[in-house]
């Protein structure tokens, strides 16, 4: 009996490590970010010299990792979007390949409203670059003073954004030339406007920053929420919870570091949600100047790369096309804007056959995306409501379908 | 004394004509991809697995395309056979009791077994790469390779970064083989040890493709097995290399325990 029972025992301890190992790691697991985040506790600020810090920020070089989620709650699109590439016959190259693109399109669209993304930053100065890390693949945007390049591993495909600067200085000098004087006598105008309603003369940016903080708050709360640890910097939260109850924004929270005052991490919140529905971070970040070579970039071989040259219009142009938006009836239509803060909503008029130009496909993707409420089709999300009504108009705005079925019935 | 066991364990291991099978079945891969391109031409960007429309331009890319091509079936079924065999093998030839009746203690066989485990682990994903690399080399035109980043980089860098892939999916396929030494410490029918690991790999790769499990994720053994891409960009991303070492350490220690635990209070009879 007593030989059985050591057996036992020392049965038992041969299984010690086996079942500490897997506690150890899950208590790691648990404290290691609990310990992060308990240490921070940094001076207390109000809303306002919080608003201050993150104004007078000077961060012009940093580099890092950011990630966003977002969970937007829209359908769920992966198995339409696969029937609409494979539905293509492998007959006709062309069209297939043209399908095909289009179905990748769609992808990207909702890969990028939906799940997580990870993408490095790095910036100096006019430099910028942004290395969005997909899976064995990679797409990245480099800006600097000379423009900018966009790649795509995936279609070996760049495209050079420049700017054509002589065009825009002649713009501007044209612009001089005829409104000169006027412009002058308009600032002017503005000022003695701006001291006359203030009853004193220009304020200190502290005193702006105040009437800022005023006129927001009648539609914002604006608080300062509990320090955290963001990309292990200490940051301070600041928080925008909105006032009106129509709008589906519960509350916007925008990491701000301590020290810098650059901001960290910001997300969305949707009233009554308790996850952000879209939430942008660093997860690690430096304001070292990152090493020069990473804004190198020159189109490799084989790539396919697209011009674009960005230019201004002239004066006669510029002129031209503001009497034909003045112009009622023809032309684009143009979107009107209903209410204002928290609950704006943007009404696009009916266009001609913006409705009866779809194709099967599309209506069919519309039926899949959208509900049926009295008098049109709804496509809710989280935090956006789009209304498309039966007379052919479009309402979106980041409030909820009545609010929206209100607007679209006045 | 247990180098000299390593030693002999290691040429046991690679002495076997069922190791050389599957080591030839791996480069095999690289081979057929290089043969079917040369013969057919290269397919059009954002087709195919990853790198495949680089081949017919430069190729050096075969041996990268081969390992996305290897890493969800042919990597972890090889390395099944392996480690699922490590144990269960020897106890089903009946060779079980006379290593253990020789001075090394049971956790030395243990270890020593899992390394040579972790042995055919870099020597499977060598074989890819290299094996890529030549038939690339001999069949295609070669040159500065083009990142993902759209940076070039000379043939050597290349190389080296082609190296330092292999190490990555060196390092992706030790948790995996932690758990197939646990499961051979389970049964004395190899088979079962064998299928069980691969079956793992598939299940976990495929728990890996469902967004409804998306919390699960960052926990799956195969969640940084195509991570490796890592390597292919300027500057290149350690953050996925650090985070799949750290997740695979955590399986060698929880399975190795676990491993560890069984033997141990295992009577062994064969």
């Amino acid at each position: 009996m007593r030989a059985h029972d050591t057996g036992a025992s020392r049965r038992f301890t041969r299984w010690i490590p086996a079942i500490a190992a897997p506690i150890a790691i899950g208590v790691g697991v648990v404290l290691v970010p609990m310990q992060a985040n308990a240490a921070v506790d940094l001076p207390d600020l109000t809303p306002a010299e919080l608003l201050e810090l993150a104004a007078s920020s000077e961060v012009d070089a940093l580099s890092g990792t950011i990630e966003q989620t977002s969970e937007l709650g829209l359908p769920d699109l992966s198995g339409l979007s696969g029937a609409m590439g494979g539905g293509s016959g492998e007959g006709d190259s062309d069209g297939s390949a043209d399908a095909e693109a289009s179905a990748t399109d769609l992808d990207d669209l909702i890969s990028l409203a939906t799940g997580t993304h990870t993408a490095r930053v790095y910036v100096d100065g006019h430099d910028a670059r942004l290395q969005v890390l997909d899976r064995l693949a990679e797409r990245d945007v480099y800006v600097s003073d000379d423009g900018a390049w966009v790649y795509d591993s995936r279609e070996q495909a760049a495209t050079h954004v420049t700017v054509d600067e002589a065009s825009f200085e002649a713009l501007e000098q044209e612009l001089e030339a005829t409104h000169g004087a006027d412009a002058e006598a308009r600032a002017d105008q503005l000022r003695e406007q701006f001291e006359a309603e203030a009853g004193e003369p220009m304020p200190t940016p502290e005193e702006m920053l105040d009437r800022a903080l005023a006129k927001l708050d009648e539609t914002t709360e604006v608080s300062v929420g509990t320090d955290a640890r963001v990309a292990g910097r200490e940051a301070y939260e600041l928080v925008l919870e909105p006032r009106d109850a129509e709008t589906l924004v519960g509350e916007i929270a925008i990491a701000i570091d301590g020290e810098t005052g650059a901001a960290l991490a910001a997300s969305v919140t949707a009233r009554g949600a308790s996850e952000p529905a879209f939430r942008v971070a660093f997860t690690e970040v430096s304001f070292e100047a990152p090493d020069a070579s990473v804004f190198d970039f020159t189109p490799p071989e084989g790539t396919e790369v697209t011009e674009h040259v960005v230019t201004a219009p002239t004066l006669a142009e510029l002129e031209q096309r503001k009497a034909e938006a003045g112009a009622t009836g023809d032309g684009m239509p143009q979107p009107v804007v209903h209410g204002e803060g928290w609950t704006t909503v943007v009404e696009l008029p009916a266009g001609d056959g913006t409705a009866a130009g779809l194709d099967a496909e599309a209506s069919a993707m519309l039926d899949a995306l959208t509900q049926r409420v009295d008098g049109g089709r709804v496509l809710s999300t989280s935090l956006v409501t789009v209304l498309l009504t039966d007379d052919g108009r479009v309402l979106a705005g980041a409030v909820t379908v009545d609010h929206l079925l209100d607007v679209a019935g006045r | 004394m247990s180098s000299d066991l390593l030693g002999s364990e290691l040429l046991t291991l690679f002495r076997r004509r069922r190791t050389w099978a599957m080591l030839a079945a791996l480069g095999l891969i690289p081979i057929l991809i290089a043969v079917a391109i040369r013969i057919s031409g290269g397919s059009s960007p954002g087709r195919g697995p990853a790198f495949l429309d680089q081949v017919a331009g430069n190729g050096l890319f075969v041996g990268v395309t081969a390992m996305t091509v290897a890493i969800p079936l042919f990597l972890p079924l090889t390395i099944g056979v392996v480690a699922g065999d490590s144990i269960a093998g020897e106890a089903s030839h009946g060779t079980l009791r006379y290593l253990l009746i020789a001075p090394a203690g049971r956790i030395r066989l243990l270890v020593v077994k899992y390394l040579a485990a972790a042995a055919f682990c870099a020597a499977a994903t060598l074989t890819v790469v290299i094996v890529g690399t030549l038939i690339g080399w001999a069949l295609f035109p070669v040159g500065p390779v083009t990142l993902l980043s759209g940076a070039t980089v000379d043939v050597g860098e290349a190389l080296v970064r082609f190296l330092a892939i292999a190490g990555y999916v060196t390092v992706s396929l030790l948790g995996m083989s932690a758990i197939g030494l646990f499961l051979s410490t389970l049964t004395t029918v190899p088979v079962g040890a064998m299928a069980a690991t691969a079956i793992l790999a598939v299940v976990s790769q495929i728990m890996g493709a469902l967004p409804q499990l998306e919390a699960l994720h960052p926990w799956l053994f195969t969640h940084y097995w195509l991570g490796f891409g890592d390597l292919m960009r300027e500057p290149i991303v350690w953050d996925s290399f650090v985070d799949n070492a750290v997740l695979q350490a955590g399986y060698i220690l929880v399975f190795g325990t676990l491993a560890i635990g069984r033997f141990l209070t295992k009577d062994v009879l064969s």
